[in-house]
């Protein structure tokens, strides 16, 4: 009998616990975890890129490399709107070429439009088990998806006030137990425990703290690594940070209906993959008063570069200032932590004297 | 000047004019509207372009800018069509889809008035309707739009007919061929493109394009190479490589720094392509020719090492 296939995706901040999730428990197969992002993940993936593309790609295939290192046999890889629809088939190739043996599911392969294709791309990953049963832990690692979204969003809203410093052990807790959990309980348990543990905790918050929205692309902006822990850094400043980029939003949610027609004044038609939600998310953070916002986008992202100038404009009409922050493989800390400290400084000067 | 005086529609003469100009141009001549295009490419044009557009953006989309800059005052509307997509999965770039309401936040405080031609099927918008609505937005009936479009559609593909045949013809010439392979509005961009493709001649060199070639029969040949690639202009350019690259002693794959497609279809070229000399070029906005210039004539000495001209 054949063994089962040990599959492996990409690391993306901590998503890859769903992922682990479905195969573990809606295939007859196991899940190798890449190591987490590190520099040495980044290295070998922009030594085997090619130069001008995208950072997110270079990252996707260290990561690869890493998993195949670890002993994963099969390496899965998503679809998308952008350039990232074709990262798969570009990386099978140089993956090749480096001389590695594995399988390859592109789920861009799969990506017609047509739902059943989807669904043979299941039956590819998964010929054996029963649809049903793959059925329920697509929709228990959406649930799962929901809760890590939701303790996310709580963590970085509010862990820059807490006099404890116990937030951060709660969130690794929690995100450990979503790596462990097994049933859709274990899920549901988990998000409970966390969520009592950040209620029970006094948060030392003044009435108006100083509020930032980040916005971003797609992958750089939740994955906390390749943003350089971004919102870990600014709460540590004392600001409340938001981010209504995530999946649970984007892609369980709907994300905010009719975005496009909200933010017509600025962009008639869409400007391709996540900028729609961007400006929507923009305009409303700015709506609502907020300090600034910080758009996320690694070197090379198209639809980011694109709406710059919309957000520029978002920014005169609202008054509300927008940081700009391009990331690619060399980024260091230092650089980030003193453009960090300038915007802070000036955000907090304006909300003294506008208050 | 009074405003009535104006040609109705501007057209920039950069990005997706050089693959479609044929079919607007039609369009509007079918119609009776008063056009001007902005005049060619030049280095003014591409410095206005860099100060206006985003520091991280295209070298295309920098020149575009500038050419739209250029006809801001000079024409009641400016025309950017928005090729977003034929289907699910026949795409364009994300920079074309985005360039009409990117001009527009650019060019906001000016005044002038844009017009778009939306090409976006998976919103209900297939070209033939896109154009529809179009000339209905000009003033004209859908019928007569339609039949305007049907006429352009016509004219766009017979050009692109007559330029493969009169490149069938050039390779069948003796001597060493050359494949120059990117986006048209690269090469034939007079202040980009055209250079290359001069200093090529004055080589010696026999000179194909990959972009001279009808459109199915290239995304046809790419689709086979590559099942995933599903932006056409980058699918023709990768179909037309596939197809002339028999005829040729070696390609030269001309880029825009940082082109998002090129850089990914390009890479997947040079591993899947073996045994075959491959130049990469990238321009950006500090090119010099010298060093364009070097770098040809270097790669020209080795096709000719290899043909054995050279001996």
């Amino acid at each position: 009998m054949k063994q089962h296939r040990k599959v492996a995706l990409p690391r993306w901040g901590e998503y890859n616990c769903a992922l682990k999730y479905i195969v573990e428990q809606g295939f007859e197969a196991r899940c190798i975890l890449p190591p987490p992002l590190s520099r040495r993940t980044e290295d070998l993936g922009a030594r085997n890129s090619p130069d001008l593309v995208c950072t997110p790609f270079k990252t996707t295939l260290g990561s690869m490399i890493e998993a195949l290192e670890a002993g994963a046999d099969t390496i899965l890889m998503v679809p998308g709107a952008c350039r990232l629809n074709y990262f798969g088939e570009l990386q099978e190739q140089i993956l090749r070429d480096m001389g590695f043996t594995f399988e390859f599911i592109n789920l861009s392969l799969y990506n017609t439009g047509n739902a059943k294709d989807l669904l043979k791309a299941l039956r590819v990953v998964n010929p054996r088990r029963s649809m049903v049963k793959t059925a329920r832990a697509l929709y228990e690692a959406a649930k799962m998806i929901e809760h890590l979204d939701d303790i996310t969003t709580l963590y970085y809203e509010n862990c820059g006030f807490d006099p404890t410093k116990t937030y951060p052990k709660v969130y690794r807790q929690f995100i450990a137990d979503m790596y462990e959990a097994r049933n859709l309980n274990e899920i549901h348990e988990a998000f409970r425990v966390a969520s009592r543990a950040f209620e029970d905790i006094t948060l030392n918050k003044p009435s108006d703290p100083i509020r930032i929205g980040i916005i971003g692309d797609y992958y750089t902006v939740m994955d906390p690594f390749s943003n350089l822990e971004l919102e870990q850094k600014l709460a540590d400043m004392g600001v409340e940070v938001h981010r209504l980029m995530n999946l649970a939003n984007d892609m369980l949610r709907g994300g905010g209906k009719n975005k496009q027609a909200k933010i017509r004044d600025f962009a008639e038609y869409s400007l391709g993959a996540s900028s729609t939600a961007d400006i929507w998310q923009a305009q409303n953070f700015a709506e609502r008063g907020f300090d600034g916002i910080i758009q996320v986008k690694s070197a090379g992202c198209m639809p980011e570069t694109d709406i710059m100038p919309i957000l520029a404009n978002l920014s005169r009409d609202y008054k509300i200032p927008v940081l700009y922050l391009t990331y690619d493989s060399q980024s260091s800390d230092v650089g980030l932590m003193t453009r960090l400290e300038a915007f802070y400084d000036m955000v907090e000067m304006r909300k003294k004297v506008n208050s | 000047m009074n405003e009535s005086r104006m040609p109705a529609i501007g057209i920039p003469r950069a990005m997706l004019y050089y693959r479609y100009g044929a079919l607007w141009e039609q369009f509007l001549q079918a119609l009776g509207v008063s056009f001007q295009l902005s005049p060619p490419s030049s280095r003014g044009i591409l410095e206005t372009g860099t100060r206006l557009a985003p520091d991280e953006s295209c070298l295309s989309l920098k020149m575009f800018m500038g050419h739209v800059d250029t006809l801001v005052g000079r024409c009641e509307r400016i025309l950017i069509p928005r090729y977003s997509n034929y289907g699910y999965t026949e795409l364009f770039c994300t920079r074309y889809e985005g360039l009409y309401d990117q001009a527009r936040n650019i060019f906001r405080s000016s005044g002038q008035r844009f017009i778009t031609c939306n090409i976006d099927a998976q919103n209900g918008s297939p070209e033939a309707k896109a154009f529809e609505l179009f000339g209905v937005e000009l003033g004209f009936s859908a019928r007569q739009s339609r039949r305007a479009w049907q006429e352009a559609s016509k004219a766009l593909k017979q050009k692109q007919k007559a330029e493969e045949q009169s490149q069938k013809e050039l390779a069948a010439k003796p001597g060493m061929k050359v494949l120059i392979a990117g986006h048209s509005y690269i090469l034939s961009d007079p202040y980009l493109g055209m250079p290359i493709l001069d200093c090529l001649v004055s080589s010696g060199a026999v000179t194909l394009r990959a972009d001279a070639l009808e459109s199915e029969t290239a995304r046809k040949a790419c689709a086979k190479f590559s099942p995933t690639c599903r932006w056409i202009v980058s699918e023709e350019i990768v179909g037309g490589v596939l197809h002339w690259k028999e005829k040729a002693d070696g390609i030269i794959l001309v880029s825009a720094f940082p082109c998002g497609p090129d850089s990914m279809t390009n890479e997947l070229l040079i591993r899947r392509l073996k045994g075959m000399p491959i130049l990469p070029l990238v321009l950006d906005t500090q090119s010099g020719m010298a060093g364009v210039e070097t770098r040809i004539e270097s790669f020209l000495d080795i096709i000719r090492f290899q043909r054995g001209d050279m001996v």
